[in-house]
């Protein structure tokens, strides 16, 4: 009779005994992480926000087609004071045209987001509407190859979603796409 | 051609203007996510905390449902889903493996708060304040119960999930949670098409079996199982004593409540040591095998990163050159990259797969050793019992028994 009595106490007395080990276990983890991130120095930044080095950017148009955005997060920015204000411009032309004017098939810019104003004989000012633009890059392209590199691509923060891991940023074969903090959220080359 | 994509600069000179053109000003907006992040940790606290009021000390699901629908508009379609609780687990295994990444505080909080919540209270993070879970909550009409084979397969797959997912992290080669998330894109009303219809998928499934994903997919659901097992408090079935009334076991949408064994006459002393030798045995010799095998594949699983697949084009090229260059060699090529800083870099990225491939082998082989000891253990368990390893997300039967 007594024999049993124990058996049966028994199981009970270590089960408790297995679930405080798990605790031990547990809190002690818990506690491990905290402490060697915490002690590793974290951000006290809230987010860091992705954005692209101009510097390294091939302009090859995947921003235009891996972003999850339908209309990608990736913009066209024009550093005004970098520009050169050329007639001929490299980003607003395609090369090659038969006849330098406005006309749809002689723009580079497939959504027509690039316009341009005259200033004075012979300086155009050119203006990006970021409603239209795709952050496809061509005009970048152009620019770079032929002018002053005024235009570049850049991640709109406040479009962005921000997204754990950039989906652009899997595929740009540049590696230009990084974690910024918010100090430095845009890489603006006029400034 | 290549050369001068990046060094494109002032060619031509600033022009002088004449006529008192300025330049135009431009503002570039930022959002200020450190408000919004504050607000999300404290409703990611606060909800679950009266989650756990409401289970533990009101015994009743009415507050969850108003949660869930909260966490659903708020977590899933406001704020689209970024950062959560499930992919901070690689942005933190990332952190402990390499000194050189930095991780925001926030992204720590989502990713322990729910982890002390689950040592305190059980998983009170996934029933309803995780907008995924909760999604497919509210989704949830009927319930058909799977059998127990296909439910002991399937709930491995988050273990593997995990281990895997930590292995692409720490290699810093993917974000795999991330890039295989089933409804970031019902969140984000758009994306990828393929993930798209995996994830209304698993939201039909949803409609008729209990939370497929996080049953069978979510990996940290796998992970908060481990502390909710020792969780401080603990839910109960009823207040009074159990009468075997089979209620709660109909119930359960989630397979969580163990039946009791009746009639089972308990087996001898010895035979019972002879069942935990051989067990001792299984147990390393499937840990080793998930070690060789893992090892074996991990030149295979290497591909998963970016360098690695470049790798495989240069060298290609190297051997069978080719005037069209696609974008990425193009974009190698024009930073004046070599193949042998290439290979180097290759080279330490596959003896990492290599070393944490063994690691994670041997944890998967873990995982189905000791799923497979948990089928033929034997139990001598007399009530129905919540099981609190799987997903007890404390339901409506609650309140059917509360109300006696």
């Amino acid at each position: 009779m007594g024999e049993k009595k124990e058996n049966k106490s028994n199981p009970i007395a270590r089960r408790r005994f297995l679930r405080i080990c798990g605790s031990v276990v547990a809190v002690g983890s818990i506690l491990a992480v905290t402490g060697v991130l915490a002690r590793k120095g974290l951000s006290t930044d809230a987010t860091h926000f992705w954005q692209i080095d101009p510097e390294k950017c091939t302009h090859c148009g995947r921003c235009e087609t891996d972003c999850v955005l339908p209309l990608s997060a990736v913009k066209c920015i024009h550093a005004s004071r970098v520009c050169g204000y050329c007639d001929l411009c490299g980003g607003f032309y395609r090369s090659n045209v038969k006849d330098l004017n406005t006309a749809a098939e002689n723009m580079m810019c497939p959504t027509g987001a690039i316009t341009r104003k005259f200033v004075e004989d012979p300086y155009f000012e050119y203006t990006i509407n970021e409603d239209l633009c795709n952050g496809c890059g061509k005009c970048v392209k152009g620019c770079n190859s032929f002018g002053n590199g005024s235009l570049y691509l850049q991640v709109k923060q406040d479009l962005c979603t921000n997204c754990n891991e950039c989906q652009i940023a899997k595929v740009c074969p540049a590696d230009a796409i990084s974690r910024v903090p918010y100090t430095m959220a845009y890489n603006l080359k006029d400034e | 051609m290549l050369s001068t994509l990046t060094t494109a600069q002032n060619r031509f000179p600033k022009p002088d203007f004449e006529s008192g053109y300025q330049y135009p000003d431009h503002y570039y907006p930022v959002p200020n996510e450190t408000l919004w992040t504050a607000i999300d940790i404290l409703l990611l606290a606060g909800m679950m905390s009266v989650v756990a009021w409401a289970v533990l000390k009101q015994r009743t699901r009415k507050p969850i449902i108003w949660i869930s629908i909260l966490s659903v508009a708020y977590f899933g379609f406001f704020r689209s889903g970024c950062v959560c609780s499930i992919g901070a687990i690689q942005n933190v295994s990332l952190a402990l493996a390499d000194p050189g990444y930095v991780m925001p505080v926030s992204v720590l909080l989502f990713f322990i708060l729910p982890i002390l919540f689950a040592f305190l209270f059980g998983r009170v993070f996934c029933a309803g304040v995780c907008p995924l879970g909760a999604l497919q909550e509210l989704v949830n009409v009927k319930n058909y119960r799977l059998s127990k084979a296909l439910t002991t397969v399937l709930g491995m797959i988050p273990w593997i999930y995990l281990i895997l997912a930590i292995l692409y992290a720490v290699t810093r080669s993917s974000f795999i949670i991330c890039r295989f998330d089933p409804f970031i894109g019902i969140f984000r009303l758009g994306g990828d098409l393929s993930f798209l219809i995996f994830g209304v998928l698993l939201l039909i499934a949803a409609i008729f079996t209990g939370r497929p994903f996080c049953r069978f997919l979510c990996p940290y659901g796998a992970l908060l199982s481990l502390f909710s097992r020792v969780s401080v408090r603990k839910p109960t079935l009823t207040s009074h004593s159990c009468i075997n009334c089979e209620l709660c076991h109909n119930a359960c949408p989630v397979d969580a409540i163990m039946p009791p064994y009746g009639n089972q006459v308990k087996e001898s002393r010895a035979e019972g040591v002879r069942r935990l030798i051989k067990y001792f045995i299984i147990l390393p010799v499937m840990i080793v095998a998930g070690a060789f095998l893992m090892r074996a594949a991990s030149d295979e699983l290497s591909r998963g990163h970016k360098d690695v697949r470049l790798y495989d084009r240069v060298v290609e090229q190297e051997t069978n050159p080719q005037d069209i260059l696609s974008i990425d060699l193009e974009a190698f090529y024009g930073q004046g990259g070599t193949i042998e800083a290439l290979t180097e870099k290759v080279e330490k990225i596959q003896n990492d797969f290599k070393q944490y491939g063994t690691v994670a082998g041997a944890l998967i082989g873990l995982v189905i050793g000791i799923t497979l000891i948990g089928l033929s253990v034997k139990r001598t368990r007399k009530t129905y019992d919540i099981n609190e390893a799987n997903l007890c997300k404390l339901c409506p039967l609650l309140q059917l028994l509360s109300a006696e």
